[in-house]
C-alpha cells in the first residue's frame, strides 16, 4: 500500500495500485498475479504525468523510450499512436512492462518521484502492449527490400530474438538458432507463468517468425555445428546471445546432497517443463516441506515463489546482505513478502547436512554485517564469528546467479573471452572476432530483459552497417 | 519432428528404437547421447546412441520400459514421430590403441557400448566384454557383441549354467590374472552400483576404469547442474565433462545415487534401483 500525500499544486503523488490475485489465493496457483491495469486505471495514471520538458525518464530507460510521448497518447486516448511511439525503440514492451525493475530504470528519474510516487511507467507500457495484443492487431512492419544476405542468430532469449526481428526488417535472410525446445531463453525457461505468461512471449516468437526468421530448435551451436563452420557456409555474419546460463554454487561442504538444486534445475522444470502440472506433463519436481533460497536476485524470488506454489509449507529467502541490497525487483519482493516468504538478511551458508542417506536435512549458517562499500557500491558482507547457526530445511534452492554459458566460447578459438567467461566486445557488440557480433548476458554476465534487447538493436544495425558496406 | 523409423523388440521391456535426425546422425561419436521430448507434455529424456547411418540419417537407441515416459516410447510405432531429438551430447568415450580393454555392461549399457567396441577394435585393441544380465530370457545382443569382441563372458543369474550372476567374479579373475595377462584399461556401462563396486575391484590393481554416468539430467547442455557429480574435488556436470570419467577419481557415489533416485518409486522395475544402500528405499 503506498503512503497517502497531499496533492500540491494539482499534482497527484499518489500512484494507481495494481490489481493483483490476492496472496491465500496465488499462493496456490500459476497464474499471473499482476493482473493489469483496466482503461479507466490508466487514464487516471497516465494524467498524473506532468509532461517534463527535460524528460528525464526517457534517461532511464537503456532503450529510451519516448516515455512522455508514449504516456501523452494515453491521454489523449489514442492507443494507436501510443503503440506507434513505444514500438520506435522497443519490440518487446509487454515483457518489458512486467519484468524491468522500473524502480531502478526509468521510474527511478520521474520527476514525480522526488515528491511522492513516480509514474507507473512499467505498468502503463504493458497496459498499451496488452491492449495491442487484445485487439489482434498484426500490422507487418515495413519491411525492407532483401539484401541477399544471411545472418545467424545464436540463442532466442530476448536479445537474440530482437536482433532476428531488426535484421529481418533490414531485408536480411535471418536463421535463429536455439538448444532448448522452445524458443524464448530465461523468459520461459527462468522467468515463472505467474510473473510473465508465456503466451505473451509465444506471441513475439511468432512475430519473429512471421518476419520470415527461421527458428531452428534442438540445435547446439558449438556441438551441432561451430560458429567457423556457420561463418563458413553461407552465413556472413553471426550475433551470439547465448546468455548466462551457467549455474553457480556456493562451494561449501555438502552443497550436491540430494534435494539441493540450482536455481536453473528448480525453474526449468517448474517453467519450461511445466512440473507444475505433473503428472498431466511428465517432468516431476520434488519439494519438500521447508525450502531454503540462497540469494537475493530476480532468481531467488522466482524460486521462492514457485515453491510456495509447488507446496512447501515454509519458504525462506537466505541472503547475505540486507534488505535494501537486494537486487530484485521491488515490486516482486513486496510480492513475496505477501505470499508469506520468510526472509532472513544479513544470513549466510556454510554448509550442508545429510540426513544420513545422502539427502539435505539442515544447513549451517553464519550471521553476517555490513561493512565498507565494495567494488559494485553495495556494502561489503562480513561474517560476524560465533554467531553459527544451523536452519532445518529438507530442500535448498541455490539461487546465486549464472555465469556465461561456455560453449560458444569453448568451441570457438579466436573469440577473446574475459576473465569471468564473457564474450568481449565494443560498444557496437563487435567482438574480437571477424563477423561475429554478440550481446546480452553473454557479453555482460547478467543484466536485464531490456539490456539485452538495447545490445542487440545496436549489434543488429551494426551488422546491418558491415553487410551493406 | 523426428520420426521413428523403426522400433524392435529386443527382450522383454527391452527396446531398440531408429529416428531420423540427420543433424544428430552426422556428428556423433561413440559414447555419446542424445535428448529425446515425445510430445507436448514430455520430459526430456536421455538416451546412449548405440548406433548411426550418416548417409540415411538415422540414429538408433536401446532403452528399457522402466517407468512412464520409457512405457509410453515404447508404444510408439513407425512411422510416429518424436517431438524433439536434439544431440550429438556429452564428449565421446575417449579412445586409442591401450592394448587390452575390457568392456562391462549390463541393461541398455549392452547396446550402448557397441559403438564404443568397435572403434576400439579398429584401432588396434584386443576387447573383452563381460555381459550382465539379471536372468536367461532378458539376455540380447550376445551375438552382436561376440561378432565384435575377441571375448565374451557371460555373466548370468538364473540356473542356466552360466558362470556368474553378476561381473564381479569374472572381472576379480581378470584382474588377479593382471600380472600374467594384462588389462590396460576397463570401461563400464551399466548400473551405478556395478560401476562401483567394479572399481573397487580394480583400484588397488590400480587397472585404469572408466565409468559411463548417467544421474538425472534435465536440459544436457551444462545449464542445470543436474547432473552434478565430485570427480577429484571438482564438482563436474555429467552431460558435458562425461559421460565418461575416470571411475577411481569418482568421490561421494553415495551423494551421486542418492541424487540419481530422486524420482524412483515403487514403479520403477530397474533392479539396480533396489539396492539397500540406496536413499529412496
Ligand atoms: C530466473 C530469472 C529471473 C529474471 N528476472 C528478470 C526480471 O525480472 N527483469 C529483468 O529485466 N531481467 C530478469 N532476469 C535477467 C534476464 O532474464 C536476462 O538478463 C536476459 O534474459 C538476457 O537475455 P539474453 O538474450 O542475453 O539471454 P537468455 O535469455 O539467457 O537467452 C539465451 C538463449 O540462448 C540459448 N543458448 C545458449 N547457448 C546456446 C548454444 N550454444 N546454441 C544455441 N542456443 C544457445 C539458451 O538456451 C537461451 O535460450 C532474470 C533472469 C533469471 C534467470
Ligand atoms: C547420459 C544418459 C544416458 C542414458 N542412456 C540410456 C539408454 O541408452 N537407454 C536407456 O534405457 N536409458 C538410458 N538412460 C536412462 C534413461 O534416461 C531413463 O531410463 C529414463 O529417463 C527413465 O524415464 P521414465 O520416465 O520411463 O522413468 P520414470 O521411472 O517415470 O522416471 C522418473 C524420473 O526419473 C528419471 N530417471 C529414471 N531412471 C533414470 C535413469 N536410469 N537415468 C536417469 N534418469 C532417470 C527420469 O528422468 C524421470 O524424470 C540414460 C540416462 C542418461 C543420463
Ligand atoms: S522498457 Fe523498461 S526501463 Fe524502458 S520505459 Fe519500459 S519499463 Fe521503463
Ligand atoms: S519524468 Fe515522470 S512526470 Fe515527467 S514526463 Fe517522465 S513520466 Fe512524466
Ligand atoms: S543436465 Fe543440466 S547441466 Fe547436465
Amino acid at each position: 500500500m503506498e503512503e497517502q500525500k497531499k496533492p500540491k499544486k494539482g499534482l497527484n503523488l499518489n500512484r494507481v495500485d495494481m490489481p493483483k490475485q490476492e496472496p491465500a489465493v496465488r499462493r496456490n496457483n500459476f497464474n499471473e498475479v499482476a493482473r493489469g491495469y483496466t482503461w479507466d486505471m490508466a487514464l487516471e495514471e497516465a494524467g498524473r504525468c506532468i509532461q517534463c520538458k527535460k524528460r528525464p525518464c526517457v534517461e532511464g530507460c537503456p532503450v529510451n523510450i519516448d516515455i512522455p510521448e508514449f504516456i501523452k497518447a494515453i491521454q489523449e486516448e489514442d492507443l494507436s499512436e501510443s503503440v506507434r511511439v513505444m514500438e520506435r525503440k522497443t519490440s518487446l514492451p509487454g515483457i518489458c512492462g512486467r519484468v524491468c525493475p522500473q524502480e531502478s530504470q526509468c521510474e527511478e528519474l520521474c520527476t514525480l518521484g522526488k515528491k511522492g510516487a513516480p509514474i507507473a511507467i512499467g505498468r502503463l507500457e504493458r497496459y498499451v502492449a496488452d491492449w495491442k495484443r487484445e485487439q489482434g492487431i498484426a500490422d507487418m512492419p515495413e519491411m525492407a527490400p532483401s539484401t541477399g544476405k544471411k545472418v545467424a542468430v545464436v540463442g532466442s532469449g530476448p536479445g537474440g530474438l530482437t536482433a532476428a526481428s531488426e535484421l529481418a526488417k533490414l531485408g536480411h535472410t535471418v536463421v535463429l538458432f536455439e538448444a532448448l525446445q522452445v524458443a524464448g531463453g530465461v523468459l520461459v525457461y527462468g522467468i515463472p507463468e505467474f510473473r510473465l505468461p508465456k503466451e505473451i512471449v509465444q506471441g513475439e516468437v511468432d512475430f519473429v517468425k512471421s518476419l520470415g526468421v527461421e527458428v531452428h530448435l534442438d540445435t547446439v551451436i558449438g556441438i551441432n555445428m561451430t560458429l567457423d563452420e556457420l561463418l563458413n557456409s553461407d552465413y556472413d555474419a553471426i550475433y551470439v546471445g547465448t546468455g548466462a546460463g551457467l549455474p553457480m554454487f556456493l562451494r561449501v561442504p555438502g552443497e550436491n546432497l540430494n534435494m539441493i538444486y540450482s536455481a536453473n534445475e528448480f525453474l526449468t522444470r517448474a517453467n519450461l517443463m511445466k512440473a507444475y502440472l505433473y503428472p498431466d506433463y511428465a517432468t516431476p519436481l520434488k519439494m519438500g516441506r521447508r525450502v531454503a533460497v540462497i540469494g537475493g536476485g530476480n532468481v531467488a524470488m522466482d524460486a521462492a515463489r514457485c515453491s510456495v506454489r509447488l507446496g512447501a509449507e515454509e519458504v525462506y529467502v537466505v541472503y547475505r546482505r540486507s534488505r535494501a541490497e537486494m537486487p530484485a525487483r521491488l515490486e516482486e519482493v513486496e510480492n513475496a513478502e505477501e505470499e508469506e516468504i520468510q526472509f532472513h538478511f544479513l544470513t549466510n551458508p556454510t554448509g550442508f547436512l545429510s540426513d544420513g542417506r545422502s539427502n539435505v536435512c539442515a544447513m549451517e549458517c553464519i550471521r553476517m554485517e555490513l561493512g565498507e562499500p565494495d567494488a559494485s557500491g553495495r556494502r561489503r558482507p562480513v561474517p560476524i564469528e560465533g554467531s553459527d547457526f544451523v536452519m532445518d530445511v529438507d530442500t535448498v534452492v541455490v539461487a546465486l546467479g549464472n555465469a556465461p554459458n561456455p560453449l560458444v566460447p569453448n568451441t570457438t578459438p579466436d573469440l577473446e573471452i574475459s576473465r569471468w567467461g564473457t564474450i568481449v566486445c565494443d560498444e557496437k557488440g563487435k567482438t574480437s572476432k571477424a563477423r561475429v557480433w554478440a550481446g546480452g548476458d553473454i557479453v555482460s554476465g547478467g543484466a536485464t530483459v531490456i539490456s539485452a534487447m538495447g545490445e542487440a538493436k545496436i549489434a543488429a544495425h551494426a551488422i546491418h552497417e558491415y553487410l551493406i558496406t | 519432428m523426428f520420426p521413428i523409423i523403426e522400433r524392435e523388440e529386443l527382450a522383454p521391456s527391452v527396446h531398440r528404437i531408429r529416428v531420423e535426425a540427420p543433424l544428430v546422425a552426422s556428428g556423433v561419436q561413440p559414447g555419446q547421447f542424445a535428448i529425446l521430448i515425445i510430445d507436448e507434455k514430455g520430459e526430456r529424456l536421455p538416451f546412449t546412441l548405440s548406433d548411426w547411418d550418416r548417409e540415411k540419417g538415422t540414429v538408433d537407441f536401446v532403452f528399457i520400459a522402466i517407468g512412464k515416459s520409457t512405457g509410453q516410447l515404447a508404444s510408439m510405432n513407425p512411422g510416429d514421430k518424436l517431438d524433439h531429438f536434439v544431440g550429438p551430447l556429452g564428449r565421446p568415450t575417449h579412445i586409442e590403441k591401450f592394448g587390452n580393454v575390457t568392456c562391462i555392461v549390463s541393461g541398455y549399457g549392452i547396446a550402448a557400448m557397441k559403438p564404443v567396441i568397435k572403434a576400439l577394435k579398429e584401432k588396434g585393441n584386443s576387447v573383452t566384454t563381460i555381459l550382465q544380465s539379471p536372468d536367461p530370457e532378458r539376455i540380447f545382443g550376445r551375438e552382436e557383441l561376440e561378432e565384435i569382441s575377441d571375448r565374451v563372458i557371460l555373466a548370468t543369474g538364473g540356473d542356466a549354467g552360466f558362470t556368474d550372476p553378476t561381473s564381479l567374479k569374472p572381472l576379480q579373475a581378470l584382474v588377479e590374472n593382471h600380472k600374467e595377462q594384462p588389462v590396460d584399461r576397463i570401461l563400464i556401462m551399466s548400473s551405478f552400483c556395478l560401476m562401483r563396486l567394479c572399481c573397487e575391484i580394480t583400484r588397488p590393481a590400480k587397472i585404469p576404469t572408466f565409468v559411463h554416468l548417467a544421474p538425472l539430467m534435465v536440459d544436457g547442455t551444462g545449464m542445470c547442474g543436474a547432473c552434478r557429480c565430485v570427480v577429484e574435488g571438482e564438482t563436474r556436470f555429467a552431460c558435458v565433462d562425461g559421460p565418461e570419467f575416470d571411475g577411481h577419481l569418482v568421490e561421494s557415489w553415495d551423494v551421486l545415487m542418492a541424487r540419481r533416485c530422486t524420482y524412483a518409486d515403487e514403479l520403477i522395475g530397474q533392479q539396480s534401483f533396489q539396492c539397500a544402500t540406496c536413499s529412496q528405499w
